[in-house]
């Protein structure tokens, strides 16, 4: 069958779903195309996991559509669970599964041929580096190893879309860096691959291009440099203030912050740079602060302005 | 390198689907319970067993017809504790956990998950049923007339009172009151249902209600298939039975197919 025939772009039109009172999504329209990661970005309760639960047939819509190449998910979700492969953010049952033989029922379940299964397993456990753990009981896997083994049997044979929800929770670095050339591999062989994450900065790396959805509505949607375009001309100055320090008084050129802790992100225009380095030296010689850093601004800065979120973007490697 | 198999264009539908399915969902199950599985059947053999010897030790000489009575009304409680109690805390804990979502997004005919799971009590209440059997003959030399009747007896009892708990556990969202209920269930099902015991014992309007309930027909099936001339209206059972049987099924079907 020709290849373009078997890469199906997932399209969602309008979709409407709502609890009681609560528009969960208000109207979002994306399309994820075959052999790219699309990253879905919003803080808890956003309507990220409302949007997923409809792609795969757990939720029906109250209004707009879903479809995956010519087929209508909305209408046959018989069809949406066996074109979409979904990795939910909780950890996976398998207590009592051996970690190889976890990947190989569910790759069995899934429709796999046993030969195809076994190979594909293999090649999983060797390339996310887990094979020391392959005949380990899942009770006695770590959270990371876990989290692994859950992304293998999701994607041992995986359908045409493959939704992720924060699948690099608990995993180490140098694994993580394995996992994420997996997902790009997943692009390669044609599938969509739909990126659920609060993790702003490891998105950021990830992603072909990724939405920042908020209280059930699409905000933004682009490449992460066309979004981060927008903020050109802006520098991020981050000042770390002193143990107990309440927020100092901003100078007028501050154009937006937010504070994490004693982390007092700000942003400024190019042009105030020399400005805002005299401001955080004079922060720190009044003992109010203890540091500072002038940098690029990131996509986490624009997802902070745009979802007012502050608690829920990813912070473990601030650069 | 590159083994990632091609895509799978065509849906799959079909016998040889479902029953792949089914074969790859019992799989699921029975790996899943297997720290636990053998445990379990083993507890309810040996439950079944204890009650019946218990008697025994309580009473001294028990007489024939309270023997047969708590004999093959035990035979029912083995056969569907698991379904009606065990199952529905499972389908609990598997929402409190988080992981209900990924085991109904598996790409299953949803027909084949309720089959595995039957398969899955008949794999614990069959040698439970067996084992107290044994025991309640080799103790009280009852005078069993075991008839075929024993076959749809056992079946539409089994049946029954897993997908009656398997319908229930699906159909409620929160799993506090799963947990409740199915601890309600057992209250009822030991203190006020007429399988240990004649339905004439219990006040006339509380026999009426257990005539209509499950319980007291299964176990009036299964002790006419084993007994003579100790059931009576076995008829009216079955019929009771079979509409929950039905009902159970629809139910089931319902909430399987169902989409918040």
């Amino acid at each position: 069958m020709p290849a373009a025939e078997q890469d199906w772009p997932l399209r969602v039109r309008d979709l409407v779903k709502a609890f009681k009172e609560v528009r969960a999504n208000d109207g979002i329209s994306l399309t994820v195309e075959p052999g790219e990661v699309y990253g879905l970005l919003g803080p808890n309760g956003a309507g990220k996991s409302t949007l997923v639960k409809q792609i795969i047939g757990l939720l029906k819509p109250d209004g707009g559509g879903i479809a995956l190449g010519p087929h209508d998910l909305v209408a046959d979700p018989d069809a949406a669970r066996q074109l979409c492969s979904y990795l939910p953010q909780a950890q996976m049952p398998i207590e009592s599964f051996r970690a190889a033989e976890a990947i190989e029922i569910t790759g069995r379940i899934r429709g796999g041929r046993p030969p195809e299964v076994a190979r594909r397993r293999r090649e999983l456990i060797e390339a996310l580096d887990i094979g020391e753990w392959e005949r380990t009981m899942g009770a006695k896997l770590s959270g990371g190893v876990r989290r692994l083994v859950g992304f293998a049997m999701v994607t041992v044979c995986p359908g045409r879309l493959v939704i992720l929800d924060e699948p690099t929770n608990d995993v180490d670095p140098l694994r993580r860096r394995l996992l994420w050339e997996q997902v790009r591999r997943l692009g390669d062989y044609g599938a969509a691959v739909l990126l659920v994450t609060h993790n702003v900065l490891e998105a950021e790396k990830a992603v072909d291009r990724l939405a920042i959805i908020d209280r059930g509505r699409l905000l933004a949607e682009g490449t992460p440099s066309a979004l981060k375009a927008e903020d050109r001309g802006r520098l991020r100055l981050q000042v770390m203030l002193a143990p107990r320090a309440e927020t100092p008084e901003l100078p007028p050129f501050v154009q937006g912050h937010t504070r994490v802790g004693h982390n007092l992100m700000t942003v400024i225009a190019e042009a105030e740079a020399a400005h805002a380095i005299g401001w955080a030296q004079e922060l720190i010689g009044l003992r109010l602060a203890e540091e500072y850093a002038l940098g690029a601004t990131t996509l986490e800065d624009i997802y902070i302005r745009m979802t007012g979120d502050v608690g829920a973007a990813g912070r473990e490697t601030p650069t | 390198m590159t083994t990632l198999a091609p895509a799978r264009v065509a849906l799959r539908s079909g016998p040889g689907y479902w029953w792949d399915s089914y074969r790859g969902m019992l799989r699921w199950q029975l790996t899943s319970m297997r720290l636990w599985l053998p445990v379990t059947a083993m507890v309810q053999a040996i439950s079944g067993a204890g009650f019946v010897l218990a008697m025994g030790l309580f009473f001294g000489t028990v007489p024939p017809r309270a023997a047969l009575f708590v004999s093959t009304g035990v035979l029912v409680l083995t056969l569907v504790i698991v379904g009606l109690i065990l199952g529905p805390q499972l389908v609990a804990a598997q929402r409190m956990e988080h992981t209900y979502d990924f085991l109904w997004s598996l790409p299953v005919p949803r027909t084949t998950a309720a089959a595995a799971w039957l398969t899955v009590n008949f794999i614990i209440g069959l040698p439970a049923l067996a084992v107290a059997l044994g025991v309640a003959l080799l103790r009280y030399d009852l005078p069993l007339h075991v008839s075929p009747a024993i076959v749809p007896a056992v079946l539409l009892t089994l049946y029954t009172g897993t997908m009656i708990g398997y319908a229930m556990a699906h159909a409620i969202a929160k799993p506090m009151i799963t947990v409740i209920i199915t601890q309600a269930t057992i209250f009822l099902a030991f203190g006020f249902s007429a399988i240990n015991f004649p339905l004439d014992q219990l006040p006339g309007w509380l026999a009426e209600v257990n005539e209509w309930l499950p319980l007291y027909p299964m176990a009036n099936t299964v002790r006419a298939a084993l007994t003579q001339g100790v059931a009576e209206e076995v008829a009216r059972s079955y019929l009771v039975l079979a509409a929950w049987s039905v009902a159970s099924t629809a139910l089931a079907a319902g909430v399987l197919g169902r989409r918040g």
